[in-house]
Parts: C-alpha cells; sequence; structure tokens
C-alpha cells in the first residue's frame, strides 16, 4: 500500500448519524475519509447501514448529526443540506437506473449541459471509448447485456467528472464470469480518470480486491476502517474477524506479555489492555495439520475448494478450528492429527465481552 | 356485431346524394368540433391529471389519503347530469357569474355553457379521473432510482421531472388519455344539453328531427371510422412502447411531508377540482330535491320511472351475463378461430356510441322484424349490443385469474363438463361475475341516448327524465332522478377502484 497522505481530501465524514422517520438512528458516530483516487468500500451485512451512508453522502438522506464534506467543504450538516444535483457526485444503482427512453448515448449526455455542445459531443464520444460503448450508442438499454449496461451507466456517471463516484452493489446483478471482468474493468477506468470511489458491497472479496480502504459497518456503527491487510490480519472486533474471512476463536491466557493456548503461546499483542482471560483468533491458513496417531485434533469435516482444501478439526478441549490445506494433500474424516499455527500477527479479544 | 355491419351496409348503399351533402355541409363542422373537443378534454385532463397525482403520491398532509377515495367520484355523476348543473352555475346571471363580476367587474362575462369552452370544462371534469388514476398508478410504482440517478448528474427538480419522470410515465397518460377521448368522442349527454355539435349529437338530430336513419347511417359510419383509427393508433403506440422495463428490484418514491403552507395550496387545489367535479354539482342535486320534495314534486311517476330503469337494467344485467358467460368461457379456454372472432365481434358494440348502437339496432329491426319496432325488446337489444363488452371483459379476467387445473382436476375425478361447471368453475368466479352484473346494471341506469331514441311511448327511466326535464330547464324536476342515480353508482366506482387497487 503506498502512503497517499499527499493527496488532497475530497470525501470527509465527522460524526454522521441519520436518523429513521422513526426517530431511532439508523447510522451513527460514522467517520472516515478518503483522498484523491481512493477505493473506499463500505462493507457490511444487510441492513448494516452501509447504503445509508452511501445515500447520505449523495444528498438523498439528511444527516441527524455530524457532517459531510466534498473537496473542503461542508455538504451535510444539521443546518446545511447542499442539494443532490449541485454536489457533482455520480452515482451508479444496484439496477443502473438507465432511462428506458433514452439511447445509450443519450443516457451518458444527460448530465452534460447542453450549452456546450461541441464539448458535450466529444465527452460522449471519449466515454463511450473509454467504456467500449461507441457500437451500441444508439441502442435502447434493454438490448444491452448486463455488462454493457453496467458500462453504460459508469460511462454516464463519469462523463460530468464527478468530484466522487459512488457505487451501490454495482456487481450484484451480474454471473459471476462478468463480475469477474467487470471489477477489473472498473478498477482500470477508475485509474485512468482518478476518480475517488466509494463502493458498497455486502461481499468482502469484492471489498479486498477493488478497494484501499475499507469500512466495515454493523448495526449503522463503523466497526473499523482500515487497508483491505490490516483489516484481515489485525481486526478490531470478532464481527470484523468473522465478516472478512473465515476465523475461529479459542480460549488463552495472557501471562508475561505471551498468550498461552491449547495450540501453544504467542506473543501477545503489546497494545492489549484488556484482563488477562482472552480468546484468540485463527484462521485456517495460519493453521497446519500433520497426521499423527497421537495427535489432539480430530478431522471432521472436508471442504474441497479447488486449490485449496478446508479441514475441520475438533480438538480435545471441544474446541473447533479450521486450516487451510493444499488441496493435494489428503487427510481421510476421523484421522488423528496435530496442529500448528504459525500467526505472523495474534490477535486476542477480551473474553468477558465475548459473547457465545 | 351484426347490427354494426348493418349500419356499415346502409351507409355504403346510400344513395351518393346524401354523401355529399353530409361531406360538404356536416361533415368538416363536427369533425373539427370532436376533434377540438377531445384535444381542449386531452389538455385539461392532462394537467388535472398530473399535477394531483403527483401531489397526492409524492407528499403527505393532513388528509391526503381521503383524497385518494375522493378524486375518483366525478366518475359516478353522469355526463348530462354534470352538464345540466353547470348550464344552471354558468347561466347568464347564475351564481358563478355573479361572484365574477365582483372580482372583475359588473361588466365582466363568464364563458356560456352552451359553447366550446362550456363543453370542454364539464367533459374535462366529468373524465379527468382516467389520466389521474393511471398517473397515479404509474407514479406510485415508479422506480424512483431514476430520478435520483438524474440528480447526482446536476439535473435539478424541475428537468428531472421533464426529462424523466414525465416520459417514464407516458405510456400511462396515453392509456388514460385513451379512455377519456373515447368517452369524450362517444359522450352524448352532455353535448347534447350542451348542444355543441359532434357526431353523436348529429346522428340523434338526424334521427329525430330529420327521421333520416340513412343520413344518419353515414355519419355514424364517419364516427366509427374515426374510432377505428383511433384505437389501432392507440394499439400500434402502446407496442412502440414495450422499452419501458422495470428491473426487479427497486425503490419506490416515499412521499414527503410538506409545510403547513404548501400542505395548504394543495388542499385548497384539492377542494376546487373536487368541488368543481364533485361537490358543487351534488349539493346542488341535494338542494334542489328537497325543494322539490317539500314541493310535492315526487309523485307515483317518479317511482314509476324508478321501477322503469330498475327493472330494465336489471333484466339487461341478467341477459348479458347469460349471454356472456359462453362466450367469456370460449376466450379464455378453448381459443380457436371461430371463438376469437365471436368474441372480437362482440367486443365491436365496445366502439360503438350510444346513438349509433341504437341506430344499428333500430335499422336492423325495422327491417327484418318491424312488428318489434317500438317495443321494449328493441331497447333490451340496443343494451345489449352497447354493454355486453363491459360485462364480457370482467368474466373474462375473472375466469382468467381461474388456473384450468382446477377445472381438469374436478374432470379427472369423474365430473361431466356442465356438473364441473357448476360446482367447481361458477362458485369460483362469483364475486367476479357479480361485479360484472353490477357493472351492466349501474350502466344500463345511467344510460341516455339508446333509451331516449328507442323507449316505448310513455316509458321513460331515469335517464331520460333527467334529460327532458334539463332541457327545459326544470332544474328541481331533473334532481331527484339525478341524486338517485349519482348515489347508486358511488359504490359501484369505489369498488372498481378498491379492485384496482389490490
Amino acid at each position: 500500500m503506498t502512503p497517499s497522505d499527499d493527496k488532497p481530501i475530497v470525501l470527509d465524514l465527522k460524526d454522521v448519524a441519520c436518523s429513521y422517520e422513526t426517530g431511532s438512528l439508523a447510522l451513527e458516530g460514522i467517520s472516515f475519509s478518503a483522498r484523491k483516487g481512493d477505493i473506499v468500500s463500505l462493507l457490511g451485512p444487510s441492513g448494516c447501514g452501509k447504503t445509508t451512508t452511501l445515500r447520505a453522502i449523495a444528498g438523498f438522506e439528511p444527516v441527524s448529526s455530524g457532517e459531510i464534506s466534498l473537496n473542503g467543504s461542508i455538504v451535510s450538516a444539521t443546518d446545511r443540506h447542499v442539494p443532490t444535483e449541485q454536489r457533482r457526485v455520480g452515482m451508479v444503482f444496484q439496477d443502473y437506473a438507465l432511462f428506458p427512453h433514452l439511447t445509450v448515448r443519450d443516457n451518458v449526455g444527460f448530465g452534460l449541459a447542453s450549452a456546450m455542445a461541441d464539448n458535450r459531443h466529444s465527452r460522449i464520444d471519449e466515454m463511450l471509448s473509454l467504456t467500449g460503448l461507441s457500437e451500441l450508442a444508439r441502442r435502447y438499454p434493454h438490448a444491452l447485456s448486463g455488462g454493457q449496461q453496467q458500462r453504460a451507466a459508469l460511462a454516464r456517471a463519469l462523463a460530468p467528472q464527478p468530484v466522487l463516484l459512488l457505487l451501490d452493489e454495482p456487481f450484484s446483478n451480474l454471473d459471476p464470469d462478468t463480475t469477474e471482468r467487470m471489477r477489473m474493468e472498473l478498477l482500470h477506468l477508475l485509474e485512468q480518470t482518478q476518480t475517488t470511489a466509494v463502493l458498497v458491497t455486502h461481499d468482502h472479496e469484492e471489498a479486498f480486491a477493488m478497494a484501499d480502504y475499507v469500512a466495515v459497518l454493523n448495526n449503522g456503527k463503523l466497526e473499523q476502517f482500515a487497508t483491505p491487510e490490516t483489516m484481515y490480519h489485525l481486526p478490531v472486533s470478532p464481527f470484523v474477524a468473522e465478516f472478512v474471512g473465515q476465523a475461529d476463536f479459542i480460549p488463552g491466557t495472557i501471562r508475561d506479555s505471551v498468550v498461552v493456548t491449547q495450540l501453544g503461546t504467542f506473543p501477545a499483542p503489546p497494545d492489549y489492555r484488556g484482563g488477562p482471560e482472552v480468546v484468540v483468533m485463527i484462521r485456517p491458513d495460519d493453521v497446519h495439520i500433520r497426521e499423527n496417531r497421537n495427535g489432539d485434533g480430530t478431522v471432521e469435516s472436508r471442504q474441497f475448494r479447488g486449490s485449496e482444501t478446508i479441514y475441520g478439526i475438533r480438538l480435545g478441549s471441544g474446541d473447533f478450528v479450521h486450516s487451510s490445506e493444499a488441496s493435494t494433500r489428503f487427510f481421510p474424516l476421523d484421522s488423528k492429527v496435530e496442529l500448528e499455527v504459525m500467526a505472523t500477527h495474534t490477535v486476542v479479544f477480551d473474553r468477558k465481552a465475548w459473547k457465545t | 356485431m351484426l347490427p354494426l355491419l348493418y349500419v356499415v351496409f346502409s351507409a355504403m348503399t346510400a344513395d351518393p346524394a346524401v354523401w355529399r351533402r353530409l361531406w360538404t355541409t356536416r361533415v368538416p363542422e363536427l369533425f373539427l368540433n370532436t376533434l377540438s373537443l377531445s384535444l381542449g378534454v386531452a389538455v385539461i385532463n392532462l394537467t388535472l391529471g398530473i399535477s394531483l397525482a403527483w401531489i397526492l403520491t409524492r407528499y403527505t398532509f393532513a388528509g391526503s389519503r381521503i383524497w385518494d377515495w375522493l378524486l375518483i367520484l366525478p366518475l359516478s355523476i353522469p355526463s348530462y347530469v354534470l352538464a345540466y348543473t353547470y348550464t344552471y352555475l354558468l347561466k347568464r346571471g347564475g351564481t358563478l357569474e355573479q361572484i365574477w363580476q365582483t372580482i372583475a367587474g359588473p361588466e365582466a362575462v363568464f364563458f356560456s355553457p352552451f359553447s366550446f369552452s362550456g363543453a370542454v370544462l364539464v367533459l374535462a371534469l366529468n373524465t379527468f379521473p382516467f389520466v389521474y388514476l393511471l398517473a397515479r398508478s404509474a407514479l406510485k410504482n415508479f422506480n424512483v432510482s431514476f430520478e435520483e440517478v438524474a440528480r447526482t448528474t446536476g439535473a435539478g427538480r424541475v428537468t428531472t421531472f421533464f426529462r424523466v419522470s414525465l416520459p417514464l410515465i407516458r405510456p400511462s397518460l396515453i392509456a388514460g388519455l385513451f379512455l377519456a377521448i373515447l368517452y369524450v368522442a362517444s359522450d352524448f349527454g352532455a353535448v347534447s344539453l350542451l348542444r355543441f355539435q359532434t357526431f353523436t349529437y348529429a346522428v340523434y338530430q338526424q334521427m329525430t328531427g330529420r327521421f333520416d336513419n340513412t343520413a344518419a347511417a353515414c355519419l355514424s359510419l364517419v364516427l366509427v371510422a374515426c374510432a377505428f383509427v383511433f384505437l389501432f393508433g392507440e394499439r400500434w403506440f402502446r407496442q412502440r412502447s414495450r422499452f419501458y422495463q422495470t428491473t426487479g428490484r427497486y425503490r419506490k418514491p416515499l412521499p414527503q411531508p410538506c409545510r403547513p403552507l404548501t400542505a395548504l395550496l394543495f388542499t385548497g387545489y384539492l377542494v376546487l377540482v373536487f368541488g368543481a367535479a364533485f361537490g358543487l354539482p351534488v349539493l346542488l342535486l341535494i338542494q334542489w330535491t328537497i325543494k322539490a320534495t317539500s314541493a310535492g314534486e315526487i309523485s307515483h311517476e317518479f317511482i314509476g320511472y324508478v321501477w322503469n330503469s330498475v327493472s330494465l337494467s336489471g333484466i339487461t344485467a341478467t341477459t348479458a351475463l347469460i349471454c356472456g358467460i359462453p362466450l367469456a368461457y370460449l376466450a379464455c379456454r378453448r381459443r380457436t378461430w371461430a371463438s376469437t372472432f365471436c368474441v372480437q365481434g362482440a367486443y365491436t358494440g365496445y366502439v360503438l356510441p350510444g346513438p349509433v348502437a341504437a341506430l344499428a339496432v333500430l335499422v336492423l329491426v325495422s327491417q327484418i322484424v318491424p312488428q318489434l319496432y317500438g317495443t321494449i325488446l328493441v331497447l333490451l337489444m340496443a343494451y345489449l349490443v352497447h354493454f355486453l363488452p363491459a360485462a364480457l371483459q370482467g368474466m373474462e379476467s375473472t375466469l382468467q385469474q381461474l388456473t384450468p387445473n382446477l377445472e381438469e382436476a374436478a374432470r379427472s375425478l369423474g365430473a361431466r363438463s356442465f356438473r364441473t361447471f357448476f360446482h367447481v368453475t361458477l362458485p369460483l368466479v362469483r364475486g367476479g361475475f357479480l361485479s360484472a352484473w353490477i357493472l351492466v346494471f349501474v350502466q344500463c341506469m345511467k344510460e341516455l341516448p339508446a333509451s331516449l331514441l328507442l323507449r316505448p311511448v310513455g316509458f321513460d327511466t331515469l335517464a331520460v327524465r333527467i334529460w327532458l326535464e334539463a332541457s327545459e330547464e326544470l332544474y328541481q324536476l331533473a334532481a331527484p332522478p339525478a341524486l338517485l342515480i349519482v348515489v347508486i353508482t358511488i359504490p359501484v366506482v369505489l369498488l372498481l377502484m378498491q379492485k384496482d387497487q389490490t
């Protein structure tokens, strides 16, 4: 990850809260920012508030406290609400919302002022060729495939050179093969146009593949805002740990700055401030197994995934962990194994705050 | 179907001189009048329909839910009843003119009800709910993503409305306008009372004033031809606008609360429209009815007219249902070339305006069974030709909702088709058939032109009485039957609305 601290901040959310009509809070205390060219992904389960955050940035939802700034000027605050059309944000909707009564060309040109006719045409042409739609310019949206519709929606959003591009689950209506290709195309396009983007998704793989920074939301609160790597290896809460990948938790005790567990001892994280009784997060890729007649673990399940095989292992204590092995290695069910855990980071959570 | 063919035949075989005379004297004027009337009504309908639908789907304010229901009530006033209350309201020195003169000075004149403006006003107030209803359901199910995406590209509210929302609900608007214009072009009651020369009125005049059925047939043919062109135009347009897609998941618009002043403004507007189209006329009717009752003008004759109307409508509705069942059944279950032909033939009655249907039956009867002329059977036939399509449509859609599997299940259990129909199909479609019956009944109660032309001597229906009294400006005498018709129509309109919402 290249540090981008020298670039200007494009989007800044400070302690943003939004409320439903009933008065209960839909979002609370959301703070994060994005610098020019960054791709930020809002990740979380459905109903966590990620779409509400996106709509608040777009100006469709008023904020009940806190403030949102775009390019240094406040666009949303309790006493201030710049209407959407003046914010210069582009948006790609989940269903693309291509105007069915306009051709692809007219869709792309919709946001361009008609005053500058020459400019307008060349800009449309530019966007069409960037998205590879030049051939389809005269078609109506219903005559496009899903991927083409998405490109058209993207071209339309980018044509007026928005300050910020907002994408609401843009890949959820595409089949898996197209999704993969469109992700790469989108990344390329954003890079080419130096566009800052906020992308909503519920798929952590998508967030990791696309984003420079990921914001995990849960119940209307921001759990963590970090790079994908940090998020995966150093999650700040069990929720994040489980949401961004498979995670198991085994009990441990901190003694003299090491964590003692049934799978061995690990260096205790220096900034941990909780009690001595903890749970330790174990990722399947940190666990390796060897066949051993006297081993502590029993293979209980096996899931073949192509490049890897995930084994589920029951420990002598009754706890359960997963191990990711190269798919060329084979362990029969019910065989006894011994485990070796090699983690670059130790992630622990206070057991008192841990609910199981 | 047969009556229509007969009209076509007698018009085709008419003396060319008749044609020439009509073509040079009447047709251009009538055509222009009918067209301009339709256009005028269309413009007002669009303005009222869109603005009302927009206000009621996008905003909430005190009482906004009630208006959903109130605004369809104008459909329960027959056009001739609305026309006759307006001849009173707009007459020289009438209430409205007095109010207008206190505002605009004593010299100011209001337009006369017996004019183009008067006819446009009355028919627009009578038909705007068609456009309103269709615009409302389109706006209610509108995908707001379209509007939001327009906003993100920098379009303001007004631009968004005209460039995105309006084009997207265009098909619904066209459908609503189509209904309204068909209604206007085939309306007889209002234009005859307001003495505005359109095709329907002219056909009536040829038949009663000149006893010239051939000329009437010629005019009818022109009108029906126009109606067909219009019908196919609408079909064509609808096919072209097939590209209107709606994706599976979308956000419906949420009505926004609005400020007290705006709410007051909206309410004022709604009260004005509703008052003009329903409130004021009905109040007048009630007032006149009370006067008439206290003056002892409701006699046993009035009871007689009620009985005439009710019995005739009841017989027609029952007959329409009995005739309609096999046709609807054929249309839904056994689609063959012949059955399609029969059913479509029955539907042609739809495009026949009242006077034309009357003429068709009259000509046919006087040629084939002249001894029936002047009996109630002729009137009954005209009603059937005219209202069978409405019954058919109701029954057909009910039957279509019923899966054939049920009948097939009954057949597989050994029930014969006769038994299957009476024990399985009929109990399940009873509700739909009942509403078809009620629909025909009410339409017959309101029916004016055919009753006027074909009634046996001394056999007056309520509608005929209203028209006769209203033509002589005997407002009080016309009020009781008019009020009665409005009162029995209201539940039917509300019933249809409720079905529309589920």
